[in-house]
């Protein structure tokens, strides 16, 4: 009886000659299946001190930030084209500092005397801004000095907004810190911690001054909902101011 | 000289009110109200020069301190009135030197001006503001300085006058 064919090995000599090929190509395998796995950190590791510095970076963020300043510039001067086409208060020509030489926040006057005048160009009415924001107008001046009249003097009636809601108002001062705002409309939608800023529609401030915060609402006020504000530019905390003159004038 | 209004060197200390009420020092202060500086210096006025230098007096500084305030409300007829009332009770009555009786004049006098101002805003429609605050802040302020400032005044200003009451 014949045996059938038997199984044969490859030689030994064969194997010892092909396993690092056979290596190799496994290797290959495992590379294509894990998508370069291995070569592109090798690579990494390899080429970092070749990378692309933080030089370039800044060039980059360099031009971001022209690019920025140019369009800034650009809807700037669309702006005030606009508010002129609509004949409203445009941004403030110059600006001039002056120190607070009087304060009586919380006296009968709310009101504060600020170190210029006539003769440096102050008038009657011209925004005064402190660190904070808005903290009143000009309400009388003499050659060297200027009164203010705080917001929170019962005087002072200023147009503002919320933002977030884009719902205008009349900041009027009650003679005590914190002043209220008068809604134009029955359902303003504001909530304590919404920012106050001077309204884009006013003839007597510069838009969008920051002015407080939102403290309570009541809605059940008549005729319509007023709100309390916490001004953020504290009076009584000051020593310089900027006093925003309005363009036109010397 | 027998009358402090003759000496333009005493005169001259009424300035002293209007800079005290504009430099308004911090630590002189309750709760961000100040004293009434004009009290101060017009009750000894009053009481040493009389009722018609001292309603004078009270008409300057009123229209001083009114040209340094916002609004239209004034100290005017206050001042004038206590001026006028200090300067008949130095004259006519006993002579006022207790540290006690400066302060409660003190004490009313600006009670009396806060009153006047807090009238004109009713008038005005402006009576919204908390007034009460201020106005007892400042009357408590200005009675406690009353007694230290004033006694001194008194007491310099009748020693500059020949008799003193008279």
């Amino acid at each position: 009886m014949q045996a059938g064919p038997r199984l044969r090995l490859p030689p030994v000599r064969l194997i010892l000659q092909v396993w690092p090929l056979a290596l190799l190509v496994l290797a290959g395998v495992a590379i294509r299946l894990s998508k370069g796995a291995g070569v592109a950190d090798a690579y990494a590791v390899l080429s970092r001190p070749f990378w692309p510095g933080t030089a370039q970076g800044e060039w980059v963020k360099q031009a971001q930030r022209l690019e920025d300043q140019t369009r800034l510039s650009q809807l700037t001067a669309d702006n005030q084209r606009l508010r002129q086409l609509l004949q409203l208060r445009s941004q403030p020509g110059k600006e001039l500092m002056a120190p607070v030489i009087s304060r009586d926040p919380g006296g009968w006057w709310q009101q504060l005397v600020i170190g210029q005048g006539s003769i440096q160009g102050v008038t009657p009415g011209d925004p005064v801004v402190a660190p904070g924001g808005l903290l009143g107008r000009i309400a009388s001046v003499t050659p060297t000095t200027a009164s203010v009249a705080l917001l929170t003097d019962p005087s002072s009636h200023v147009g503002v907004w919320v933002a977030r809601t884009q719902q205008h108002g009349l900041l009027t001062g009650l003679g005590s810190s914190r002043p209220v705002l008068r809604f134009l409309d029955k359902d303003p939608g504001v909530r304590p911690g919404d920012v106050v800023l001077t309204s884009p529609a006013s003839t007597l401030v510069p838009p969008n001054l920051s002015v407080g915060v939102i403290q309570s609402v009541n809605g059940m006020a008549s005729p319509a909902p007023e709100a309390v504000v916490q001004l953020s530019a504290r009076a009584g905390a000051i020593d310089w101011v900027r006093v925003l003159m309005r363009p036109g004038r010397p | 000289m027998s009358s402090l209004a003759l000496r333009g060197w005493y005169r001259a200390t009424a300035l002293l009110v209007p800079l005290l009420t504009l430099a308004s020092p911090g630590f002189l202060k309750l709760g961000d109200v100040g004293p009434a500086w004009a009290v101060l210096w017009l009750l000894p006025w009053a009481l040493v020069d009389g009722a018609r230098s001292g309603a004078l007096a009270g008409l300057l500084l009123g229209l001083v301190l009114d040209g340094l305030h916002l609004g239209p409300i004034s100290e005017i007829p206050a001042l004038m009135v206590l001026g006028w009332w200090w300067g008949r009770m130095g004259r006519k009555g006993l002579p006022i030197e207790r540290s006690f009786s400066l302060g409660l004049l003190a004490l009313l006098g600006t009670a009396f001006v806060g009153l006047t101002l807090i009238l004109q805003l009713a008038v005005l429609g402006e009576l919204q503001r908390p007034v009460l605050y201020t106005w007892l802040s400042q009357t408590l302020l200005t009675a406690l300085l009353a007694p230290m400032v004033c006694s001194l005044q008194l007491l310099f200003w009748r020693q500059q006058t020949s008799g003193g009451r008279r």
